[in-house]
């Protein structure tokens, strides 16, 4: 097990307790290495798809994804701290040793300690139930509206495409492209914001640049050990799954 | 809702049932009993009951002829002890059906003791006695056991009232307590000022004296029961000021209230509320941000207070969370239906609320 030059992610949304917690990190943990910094929900899971990093300290109430939500996701690839002021989210409550979190401000002693632990869990599996830990904590946080129409503009005029007519999206440098069953249209929406409030159940994120309809994908087709795409329904096109979302796919 | 039923008075309708049916109307449930009704009758009352009886006991004995002064001290023995426990279970239980299942019961052992008499009787005299004493007692006790079935429903009725009244007004000061001092608000607002202090940027101080500002301003929230327009402002300002200065651009606001809008007085910590609602629900969830406007105005005698944000707005279809319930009942409390508290979304983007308020009178 090595700890050199470990990465890490740090989200929250203001600047100044992320300034703080880089900080007291620098000073317990001085290999650290920050990849990335960021402002809100869907960065960091975002980021978390780019870099990869070895560990992630996440506020809980961010815009776009939940720091809860955004662990959902990581789903115990990487160990995840929960950064959170006092009172903003029961998680006191919780097993200390399920959950590892910091209150904010930040209390160096509490961050030297944390990284002790986390040293120790860097290659360790996942808590059990981490799973139903996490959806616990997340019954607590208010639920987003989803949205039902994207509007897109198309020349001098807005069209409305109804959400589930959507086939699938794909970030295309500054904007998203929207291929639905009318055709196709760009809206100026990020990918990773859509994906923070489109419904999960039926939206798949399959690579860090395509989300696609569910009912559409046709096959996954395995081409080698690393690479997979999906085929869609009356369709040419085949779309990359990228690593992390090969396992939604493993035959019954 | 709640507010406006109890204020609103009961009509004063003869209940005629009554006549057929005596005793108290309501019917009080184990958990009301047990929380108004575990008290004993008082050392008074009972004095005073028992005077009463020995009294009406001694004049009975002084006119009643002498032959017949000891059958009459045995019935008006058994006679009070027969009243005493369905008195202290109509104390304890004051209800409709009880009282006159007891009435009822006293009644039927009258008739067998006037009987029983008749039969001993000896002469014109005794058989007069024996008829009328036992109904005389009767009588005397079901109306006894009325007035205290009534007296000690009615009793109930206006302590549970109170209880209630109570505890409402004392969750009432917990949630205002609560909406003002969010400990998540201190804490992160804390947590930026500790960095700024740590690594001296300019804007711990401007920060430390938005808090401050802040702590100073919410103080009267829970002192008085009115407050200025103008001092709630000032605190909604230094809030928004602490928020602007964590949130960096994320975060802008404007302030418009006319001189005579801030001379209003009005309940505390309702404008508030609805501007911490809007920051939570409307600019925090928000990538971009957004942007809070607060206008208030004084048209004659309307107070309108419109708090807009251009955030996500409402989902359609949103309950209400329990602070806007709990504002609602402060306003209707207060003003009845002259006050509506309204929260829609706003098109293209975000929610406004609208606080309108007929105010009668000076102040």
């Amino acid at each position: 097990m090595t700890t050199d030059g470990v990465t890490a992610l740090i989200a929250d949304d203001e600047e100044a307790p992320r300034a703080q917690l880089r900080a007291a990190l620098e000073k317990a943990w001085p290999e650290l290495r920050i990849v990335a910094e960021v402002g809100n929900g869907a960065d960091a899971w975002d980021a978390w798809l780019e870099h990869e990093p070895r560990v992630c300290f996440l506020d809980i109430r961010m815009p776009a994804l939940s720091g809860i939500e955004v662990a959902q996701r990581i789903d115990g690839r990487t160990p995840v701290v929960f950064v959170t002021a006092y009172g903003d989210h029961a998680l006191a409550a919780f097993d200390a040793g399920a959950v590892d979190y910091l209150m904010k401000p930040v209390d160096p002693e509490r961050v030297v300690q944390t990284v002790a632990r986390l040293r120790g869990r860097l290659d360790a599996p996942p808590p059990a139930q981490l799973r139903d830990l996490l959806a616990q904590l997340g019954a607590q946080l208010q639920r987003r509206a989803v949205p039902t129409v994207l509007q897109a503009g198309v020349g001098k005029e807005v069209r409305l495409i109804r959400v589930a007519d959507v086939i699938y999206f794909e970030s295309d440098t500054r904007y998203t492209r929207v291929v639905h069953e009318g055709g196709e249209a760009l809206i100026r929406t990020p990918l990773k914001e859509l994906l923070a409030q489109l419904d999960g159940e039926q939206f798949w994120q399959l690579h860090r640049s395509v989300i696609v309809n569910h009912h559409h994908i046709a096959a996954a087709v395995r081409v080698d050990e690393g690479t997979m795409h999906v085929t869609l329904r009356g369709r040419s096109e085949r779309l990359p799954v990228s690593r992390h979302f090969q396992s939604r796919f493993k035959g019954q | 809702m709640d507010a406006a039923a109890a204020t609103k008075p009961r009509a004063d309708r003869i209940d005629w049932s009554q006549l057929w049916y005596p005793g108290p109307q309501r019917i009080f449930s184990d958990a009301e009993l047990a929380r108004a009704a575990t008290d004993a009758p008082s050392r008074t009352l009972l004095a005073a009951v028992l005077i009463n009886v020995a009294v009406m006991a001694a004049v009975a004995m002084m006119v009643a002829p002498p032959q017949i002064t000891a059958q009459l001290m045995a019935l008006m023995v058994i006679g009070a002890a027969a009243a005493w426990p369905m008195a202290l279970r109509l104390w304890y239980r004051p209800t409709r059906r009880a009282l006159t299942m007891l009435s009822v019961s006293y009644l039927a052992g009258s008739a067998a003791a006037a009987a029983a008499l008749r039969a001993m009787a000896a002469d014109s005299t005794e058989r007069t006695w024996a008829l009328s004493a036992p109904w005389v007692i009767a009588l005397l006790v079901t109306v006894l056991l009325w007035f205290l079935t009534v007296f000690r429903a009615e009793q109930l009725d206006l302590r549970l009232r109170e209880l209630d009244e109570r505890e409402l007004a004392r969750e009432r000061a917990c949630q205002l307590a609560a909406a003002q001092m969010q400990p998540h608000f201190l804490f992160n607002a804390l947590a930026s000022l500790q960095h700024w202090v740590q690594t001296g940027d300019r804007r711990a101080a401007p920060m430390l004296a938005a808090l401050s500002g802040f702590l100073r301003a919410t103080l009267p929230l829970f002192e008085r029961p009115r407050l200025r327009l103008g001092e709630e402002i000032e605190a909604v300002r230094q809030y928004l000021e602490v928020m602007r200065l964590r949130f960096g651009d994320r975060l802008s606001y404007v302030i418009d209230a006319s001189p005579q809008a801030l001379a209003v007085e009005l309940p505390p910590g309702l404008v508030l509320a609805l501007v911490e609602n809007a920051i939570e629900h409307g600019v925090s969830p928000s990538v971009e941000g957004g942007r809070i406007e607060l206008k208030a105005a004084l048209t004659g005698k309307r107070l309108k207070v419109e708090i807009h944000d251009n955030g996500s707005g409402p989902a359609p279809g949103t309950p209400d969370g329990v602070g806007l319930a709990n504002s609602r009942a402060r306003l209707a409390l207060a003003y009845g239906s002259n006050a509506v508290l309204r929260v829609a979304a706003s098109p293209p983007r975000g929610c406004v609320a609208l606080i309108d308020i007929s105010i009668e009178g000076p102040g």
